[in-house]
C-alpha cells in the first residue's frame, strides 16, 4: 500500500468506538476464542489433557523415586547433627573404609573454635537368623552421653537402652525380616550375644538398615581397635566460622579429610549420580515421562488444528494474523501443560502418600511442584510448534474451496 | 470519507490474469479480466463450476494473489500490498459469506458476529450490543446464546451475514451463500443481505449459480473460461 492516507485507510480506520489500544482489545478477543476451542470439544479435551497428567504423574514418579534414593544415602549426614566430619582420606561416601586415628578427636576438641567432637563408628555386621541364615547389617557406634549421630526417629525404646550391655536398637520396618524382633528379643550379630532394646523408624538406607549400639559395644561388635574409629563429628562453636574450621582442622589432620556437612552430603550425591547407575536410569525415565507427554500433547494439538482447519482458515480470511492464531495455540497449550500439572501433581502426591514406607518413598520436594507447571507449559508450547506450523501453512482462500 | 469513497468504484479489476501451477501442468483459471462494482451496487457473478468466479471472490477478498493486473479497492491498488497487509485489509473493509456458512463452532450466534468487532477494535460491551442488534435485524433476536450446531442451516446462514455486515463494512463477499439452503430460505437470506447491505451503502459481490435469486442483482455478470461475459441488469 502507498504511504499517501487514502480514501481505503480512511475506511478502515473509521469503524471503531473503542477508545482502548486495539492490541489489548484483539488479545483479549483471541484469548477468549483459544480458551472457548479448548473446552469445546469435550473428548478431546480430556485426551490432551491425559496426557499432559500421563507425563506429570511419570516423570514426577521416577523423580521422587530418585530423590528418595538420594535421600536415603545422605539422610545420616542430614541427621547426624554433625557441622563438619572427619574421614578417611580416600572416603567419597559414607561407608565403612580405612580408620580414622582416634587422635584425631582429640586434635578437634582442642582446636579452636570447635564446641564439641564425637566419635563414630559406621560398619557392616550381619545378624544370624532364628531359622537359620542371616542378614546384613549396617552398625552405628555413637558415644553417650550426647549420642551424637543418633539413633533417631525412634518408635520404641529410648536412647539410653544403649548404655544396658549387649544392647541394640534396630530398625522397625526390618523386624520381620529379621526374625520377628520385638524388645528383648536376643539375637547374635558378628558372632556376639545382642538384645533388641529399641526400634528405629525410616533408617533404612540404599544399604542394609542402620543398627544402633553404644559406641564401645560397636567397637567390639565390629572389631575396631581401640586406637581408631570411623569417622568423628564436630560441632563448630557459635560465632565461629564451619570454613574456618574446617581449614584449621585440615591442617591438623593433614592425612585426613575435613568436610563440612554440606560439603560432605554434595559429595555423597555426586558419588551417587556419577559412579552409580541410579542417576541414569532414572534420569532416563524421566526424560521418558516428559517426552511422551511431549509427543502425546503435540499429537493432539496438531490433531485439534487439522479437525478445525477450517475454523482456524475462516480466522485467517476475517482478518486473523498469523501471530493472532499462534496465540491461540499457545494460550491452549498453556491450559492443557496447566490443568494437567495441577491434576498430575495432585495424583502423584496420593501415589506417594499411599505407597510412602520406610523401603520405598517419593521425594516431592516444594521446588518439583513449582517447576511440574512450568516445565510442562514449556513443553505443551514446544509441542504446539508442530500445530503452528501447519496454521501457517493455511491459506485464507481454502474457505471458498 | 464515505461519501468520497462513494465517488470511487468499490472494485475495480484491469485486465487481471490468475494462473495456477506453472510450466506444463499451469492452468489460467482468469484471463484478462475486467470487472467492475460500484458502491452500493449488488452484483452477482454467475458461470459454470471452473469457470473462475471462485477464485475472482478470492482475488476481490485478499485472500489470492492474481498473476498480474490490476485489483483496485476504493481507488487503490491491492494487488501489490504487503503479504502482511492484507489481514488489516481483510478485517477492515471486507464482510465475508460462505458457502458452508464457516461459524466458530464453540462461539454462540452472538459472539461469531462480536468477534469479527472485538478484532476491529470494538470493545465487548459494544460489539456485544451491536451483535444483538445485527441478530435482530435477521430475525432471530432469541438465538443470541445459541451455539452454531443448534441452529438450522438457514439460520447459521443468516448468523453468517450478521458477521459479514458487523461494523458496516464497505464491501462484502458472497460465496454460493444458497447452495447448502432450499429455494425459499436461500431467497429469504439472499433478499436480507441486500437489504442490510443497502441500507450501508455496502457493495456486493455475490458468487452464486442459483438461477432463483438472479433477480435480486442490481448487475449479473457472466463468466466463463476465465472471462467475463454478457451482462445483464
Amino acid at each position: 500500500m502507498k504511504d499517501t492516507p487514502s480514501v481505503i485507510e480512511t475506511l478502515m480506520t473509521e469503524q471503531r468506538p473503542s477508545e482502548r489500544p486495539v492490541r489489548f482489545l484483539r488479545l483479549r478477543t483471541m484469548v477468549r476464542v483459544g480458551t472457548r476451542m479448548v473446552f469445546h470439544d469435550h473428548l478431546k479435551f480430556a485426551g490432551t489433557v491425559f496426557g499432559v497428567i500421563f507425563a506429570v504423574i511419570l516423570a514426577n514418579q521416577q523423580l521422587g523415586v530418585f530423590l528418595g534414593l538420594l535421600s536415603k544415602n545422605t539422610m545420616f549426614i542430614d541427621n547426624a547433627g554433625a557441622d563438619l566430619w572427619i574421614l578417611p582420606a580416600s572416603t567419597q561416601t559414607l561407608q565403612a573404609g580405612k580408620p580414622v586415628p582416634l587422635s584425631a578427636l582429640y586434635t578437634a576438641r582442642t582446636t579452636p573454635g570447635v564446641a564439641w567432637a564425637e566419635p563414630l563408628l559406621f560398619g557392616g555386621a550381619t545378624v544370624s537368623l532364628p531359622g537359620g541364615g542371616s542378614e546384613p547389617l549396617t552398625i552405628i557406634g555413637t558415644a553417650a552421653p550426647h549420642w551424637r549421630g543418633g539413633p533417631w526417629n525412634l518408635v520404641a525404646g529410648s536412647v539410653d537402652v544403649l548404655r544396658q550391655p549387649e544392647t541394640m536398637i534396630f530398625e522397625d520396618s526390618e523386624r520381620d525380616k529379621l526374625g520377628g524382633l520385638n524388645i528383648g528379643s536376643v539375637r547374635e550379630v558378628n558372632g556376639h550375644r545382642t538384645v533388641v532394646g529399641g526400634f528405629t523408624w525410616g533408617l533404612l538406607p540404599f544399604a542394609p538398615s542402620y543398627t544402633f549400639a553404644e559406641y564401645d559395644n560397636a567397637r567390639a561388635l565390629l572389631g575396631t581397635p581401640s586406637d581408631q574409629t570411623n569417622f568423628v563429628l564436630v560441632g563448630v562453636a557459635a560465632g565461629a566460622s564451619v570454613d574456618s574450621v574446617v581449614r584449621a582442622l585440615q591442617v591438623e589432620v593433614p592425612t585426613n579429610q575435613v568436610l563440612s556437612s554440606t560439603a560432605f552430603r554434595q559429595r555423597v550425591l555426586d558419588y551417587m549420580l556419577t559412579q552409580t547407575g541410579i542417576g541414569t536410569t532414572t534420569g532416563v525415565s524421566t526424560i521418558m515421562g516428559l517426552l511422551i507427554g511431549l509427543i502425546i500433547v503435540s499429537l493432539s494439538m496438531f490433531s485439534a488444528v487439522v479437525d478445525n482447519i477450517r475454523e482456524f482458515g475462516t480466522l485467517k480470511a476475517i482478518g486473523c494474523r498469523n501471530r493472532d492464531l499462534a496465540l491461540v495455540l499457545l494460550l491452549q497449550s498453556s491450559i492443557y501443560g496447566l490443568l494437567g500439572s495441577i491434576i498430575g501433581l495432585r495424583l502423584v502426591t496420593l501415589m506417594a502418600d499411599a505407597m510412602r514406607s520406610p523401603k520405598m518413598a517419593l521425594v516431592l520436594p516444594w521446588q518439583t511442584f513449582a517447576a511440574t507447571p512450568l516445565v510442562m507449559i514449556f513443553l505443551c508450547g514446544l509441542a504446539s510448534l508442530l500445530a503452528l506450523f501447519r496454521i501457517r501453512k493455511i491459506e485464507p482462500g481454502m474457505v471458498f474451496r | 470519507m464515505r461519501e468520497r469513497a462513494e465517488k470511487l468504484s468499490a472494485v475495480d479489476v484491469h485486465g487481471m490474469t490468475k494462473v495456477y501451477g506453472s510450466g506444463a501442468v499451469a492452468f489460467q483459471a482468469l484471463k484478462e479480466v475486467d470487472f467492475r462494482a460500484e458502491t452500493g451496487e449488488f452484483v452477482m457473478l454467475s458461470g459454470p463450476s471452473g469457470s473462475g468466479k471462485t477464485t475472482l471472490l478470492s482475488i476481490l477478498g485478499c485472500v489470492l494473489r492474481p498473476t498480474s493486473g490490476q485489483v483496485l479497492l476504493f481507488g487503490q491498488d491491492v494487488a501489490g500490498a504487503r503479504e502482511d497487509e492484507l489481514p488489516a485489509l481483510r478485517l477492515r473493509l471486507i464482510g465475508f459469506v460462505f458457502q458452508g456458512f464457516n461459524l466458530i463452532a464453540s462461539l454462540s450466534a452472538s459472539e461469531n458476529i462480536a468477534l469479527v468487532l472485538q478484532l476491529r477494535g470494538w470493545n465487548p460491551r459494544e460489539a456485544r450490543r451491536e451483535a444483538a442488534k445485527l441478530l435482530a435485524d435477521v430475525g432471530m433476536p432469541e438465538k443470541a446464546d445459541s451455539l452454531p450446531r443448534d441452529l438450522s442451516g438457514g439460520q447459521r446462514q443468516r448468523v453468517a451475514i450478521a458477521r459479514a455486515i458487523a461494523g458496516h463494512p464497505p464491501l462484502i463477499l458472497a460465496d454460493e451463500p444458497t447452495a447448502n439452503l432450499d429455494g425459499h430460505t436461500g431467497l429469504q437470506v439472499t433478499a436480507m443481505l441486500k437489504e442490510l447491505a443497502r441500507a450501508h451503502r455496502s457493495t456486493v459481490v455475490v458468487v452464486t449459480h442459483d438461477n432463483r435469486i438472479f433477480h435480486l442483482a442490481d448487475r449479473l455478470v457472466h463468466i466463463e473460461d476465465g472471462r467475463i461475459g454478457k451482462e445483464s441488469a
